[in-house]
């Protein structure tokens, strides 16, 4: 099997389901949202009720080639509408669970010995998701894993380690993966396929993810949180931002990876969508069921969802989209294209569907 | 109401852990108040000079995280020989309570958090309670006089391991830590097995609170009851069976950790028995009857069943010899040190005087032969070179890159021993002699220009680093390598290894 790699784009806040990916054929959704929705002539169509926002307009042909699975009404089981709390139940992927989903997902498929470096959070601080993996770092650029002054010891430590009956393959592979970190570290970056990345750093932590998978060191997970969906208050301004910078950076990145998009699964999760009703200050308040997308690794795509519609009766508390599909349901097609024969190593606590994502 | 003191922690260790950071740093002068390992003055040392690790070193690094400056001297002065003198190094390492640690303890005690009384580790935010507990088991490793304890406690930590990062054991590892291994680890298997049991964190990990059959339908909880059998006691080849394992549940049931009752907060996290949660019908477990209407006492039959099985001490006695003699652990040791943990009824320090006194534990070729795992390796890094450290976040980063942070693995087996489990970190090894030996971790500090002048020169500096004479092939890149001379020395095979 070649080498896979599993991307994650946590949407830190909440992000609006019914906003990235609008309901555009519900008109209970026009009704509930008088400023706030998407009209039917701007949207992207994805079928008959869903379409993409407009600034959304960078996923359409991967929607349109079949690389890009929607997934709505979608969530997980906490119902606290806690940031803290939801996004703590995701990353651990059950209440009563050791380590993050990730980290189990790693030790669960890890090569005896482990890789130099499987995780890789490119940020300030290593997500809970990827919890007891088995090697994790997080990073904000290639210089901290190594430079070229650790060079200067490598020709004698290769002689070392040369009859070292342990540890002597262990150790070329190390020092191969050091010296390709080092040139990651020099080089200046070239992307592929006329890809071009914007110069935000969600964009450029992408492109740090695309090299680390080209430099083939064997990667195997990499988080990229993007912040800042928590639109309480003027959702048009506060998000227009973010829908920009989040479209142009994945197409960025599955436009770079080429062919090597098929061994390459994106994850985008949030932690919860918002309420129907838009509120009195332009924006939209905490709920349950939003989107989630897969991008790349084999997925089928299309749009995924047995819309409950948003009548009165069907919302849930306060006035939210049910979670109809667990998370878990999305990322079970995800983890066994990526070699997890048994998914309660993985997810002990699921045992519902897969979606065919 | 529900107290803001738990908000104050967050800010301020919040505040703490953004100072703390991670990355290059400016190098650190040493830990303030904590001298020097051992002896503390810059007098000679004497590193072995034999081509063969010798019993003092073998002791020293096999034992606890490397030799200190010093400790091999102060070693050897305890006999006429050396024979003499590792003997009465092993009677004072056995029983750690003569040994004085007030300095390391002293430092120890800062983290303050961990003193805390179960119900009060509640108040702490979860990483606090890592940081604090992280750092507490990396000074103990590097700074406290009582390697041999510290060794034990490690070795425990794995064999009833909890993962800190399931729900409540965020606040409870630190108790099973402190109430339950480190109070035992020396003491009597039965002690230990007991405080671990009923107590609340691996109550939590392996889901013995939720173990209850009030009505007939209800069906006890399994989880701990087989790990009980299958990990901490008889071993999973131990000879028990399925029906051993759901008669144990029942036997279990009832026992709780208390949750958060509006005024009752303050007893949160404390283990109590609950009659009516409790299946009070006879059992058999391993061929024990247990007649009904035991209540309560039925946890003290079954783990007294568990404890004196011959599987038992069987199953200990491989793990013990795998940790500290071969990873393919010799029959004949572990035929002795089985015997002695039964002889002694399951005085875990008799069993340990057992497993060091064997032929296989003092042979040549078991010297050097192991595979330090991170933690040992990390800790030995600035243990052997005199270093001292805070155990903060700059350098437990190291051992999230490396895999084995301390209380964070997920699955009740604990981290492995076998070699080939930690070949893969070798990239972070060096990355982390390098920057020790540049001054790059906050809070650690080492200093390889006094190791090698105490020692006589860098060749001698490298003798006491590996316990034996270094070959050409070892010395000669070092002389070359400058002022990465300590880097290497720390990278190179030889250190990998005890």
């Amino acid at each position: 099997m070649s080498e896979r790699t599993l991307v994650t784009v946590f949407l830190r806040g909440g992000a609006d389901g019914l906003y990235l990916v609008p309901p555009i054929g519900d008109d209970d959704y026009h009704r509930a949202r008088p400023t706030l929705a998407v009209k039917p002539p701007d949207a992207i169509r994805l079928d008959h009720m869903f379409g993409l926002h407009p600034l959304l307009k960078p996923l359409e042909r991967w929607f349109q080639d079949g690389r890009l699975a929607v997934v709505h009404a979608c969530g997980c089981d906490d119902d606290t509408r806690s940031h803290f709390e939801a996004q703590d139940l995701m990353e651990h992927a059950g209440r009563a669970v050791a380590g993050g989903w990730i980290g189990r997902f790693l030790r669960a498929t890890a090569a005896s010995g482990g890789g130099a470096l499987d995780a890789v959070a490119l940020g300030t601080a290593i997500p809970e998701s990827l919890r007891s993996a088995p090697s994790s770092a997080a990073i904000e650029s290639f210089a901290e894993l190594g430079g070229a002054e650790d060079l200067r010891l490598h020709a004698a430590l290769a002689g070392l380690y040369a009859s070292d009956p342990l540890l002597a393959a262990p150790a070329h592979d190390a020092l191969t993966a050091s010296e390709r970190l080092t040139d990651l570290a020099a080089a200046t970056y070239h992307p592929e396929y006329s890809a071009v990345y914007a110069a935000d750093t969600f964009s450029e932590r992408l492109a740090r993810a695309a090299q680390l998978i080209k430099a083939g060191i064997g990667v195997r997970a990499i988080n990229v949180d993007l912040d800042g969906w928590d639109s309480h208050f003027v959702q048009d301004t506060v998000l227009a931002g973010k829908l920009t910078t989040l479209a142009a950076g994945l197409n960025a990145f599955a436009t770079d990876l080429g062919p090597r998009l098929a061994d390459v699964s994106v994850v985008v999760m949030t932690e919860f969508g918002r309420r129907v009703a838009e509120n009195a200050s332009l924006g939209t308040d905490h709920g349950r069921g939003g989107a989630l997308f897969v991008l790349g690794g084999g997925t089928p795509g299309g749009m995924h969802c047995q819309w409950p519609g948003l009548k009165t009766g069907v919302l849930e508390g306060p006035g939210d989209v049910p979670m109809i599909h667990d998370w878990r349901s999305v990322v079970t097609p995800v983890l066994r294209r990526h070699g997890v024969d048994d998914l309660s190593r993985v997810l002990p606590e699921w045992m519902g569907e897969s979606l065919p994502v | 109401m529900t107290v803001s003191r738990r908000s104050l922690l967050i800010t301020g260790g919040g505040i703490l852990l953004a100072l703390a950071g991670c990355g290059p740093e400016l190098a650190m002068p040493a830990l303030p108040g904590l001298p020097s390992l051992f002896d503390g003055g810059d007098r000679p040392l004497l590193p072995p000079s034999a081509d063969g690790i010798d019993l003092a070193s073998h002791l020293l690094t096999r034992l606890g995280c490397g030799a200190a400056p010093g400790e091999r001297e102060d070693l050897l002065a305890l006999g006429r020989d050396p024979d003499t003198a590792a003997s009465a190094w092993l009677v004072a390492q056995l029983h750690p309570e003569g040994i004085d640690d007030s300095v390391c303890e002293r430092h120890v005690r800062r983290l303050d958090a961990l003193a805390e009384p179960v119900g009060e580790l509640y108040e702490y935010r979860d990483f606090v309670l890592l940081r604090e507990l992280t750092a507490a088991t990396v000074m103990r490793a590097v700074h406290s006089r009582r390697q041999l304890h510290e060794a034990v406690v490690r070795f425990w930590t794995d064999h009833f391991n909890v993962d800190i990062s399931k729900g409540e054991c965020a606040w409870l590892t630190p108790a099973q830590d402190r109430d339950a291994i480190r109070r035992h680890a020396l003491g009597k298997f039965s002690d230990l097995l007991r405080a671990v049991a009923l107590g609340p964190a691996m109550l939590w990990y392996l889901d013995g609170r939720v173990n209850r059959s009030a009505t007939p339908e209800e069906k006890p909880n399994e989880n701990y009851a087989r790990e009980l059998m299958e990990l901490h006691t008889l071993g999973v080849h131990g000879g028990y069976s399925q029906q051993d394992v759901m008669e144990a549940a029942r036997c279990l049931t009832g026992w709780s950790v208390r949750e958060s009752h509006g005024l009752f907060k303050f007893f949160k996290g404390r283990v109590e028995f609950n009659h009516h949660h409790h299946d009070d019908g006879a059992k058999t477990v391993l061929g024990q009857w247990i007649p009904a209407k035991g209540g309560e006492h039925d946890v003290d039959l079954l783990l007294d069943r568990v404890v004196r099985h011959p599987a038992t001490a069987r199953h200990l006695a491989t793990k013990l010899c795998r940790r500290f003699i071969a990873e393919v652990p010799p029959t004949a040791a572990v035929d002795a040190v089985a015997a002695a943990f039964t002889a002694s009824d399951g005085d875990i320090r008799s069993t340990m005087a057992a497993l060091v006194a064997t032929a296989e534990f003092r042979a040549p070729t078991v010297r050097g032969a192991r595979l330090r795992r991170p933690f040992d390796h990390l800790t030995a890094c600035i243990r052997a070179t005199g270093g001292t450290t805070d155990g903060g976040p700059a350098l437990t980063e190291y051992l999230r890159r490396l895999g084995h942070a301390p209380f964070q693995y997920p699955t009740p087996d604990g981290y492995p021993d076998a070699a080939a489990a930690w070949t893969g970190g070798l990239l972070w090894r060096w990355r982390l002699a390098v920057a020790l030996a540049r001054g790059r971790v906050h809070g650690t500090a080492i200093d390889g220009a006094a190791l090698v002048r105490r020692c006589g020169g860098m060749d001698a500096a490298l003798a006491h680093l590996y316990g034996r004479k270094p070959t050409a092939a070892e010395s000669a890149p070092l002389a070359a390598a400058g002022d990465d001379a300590l880097a290497l020395a720390l990278s190179a095979p030889a250190f990998q290894r005890c």
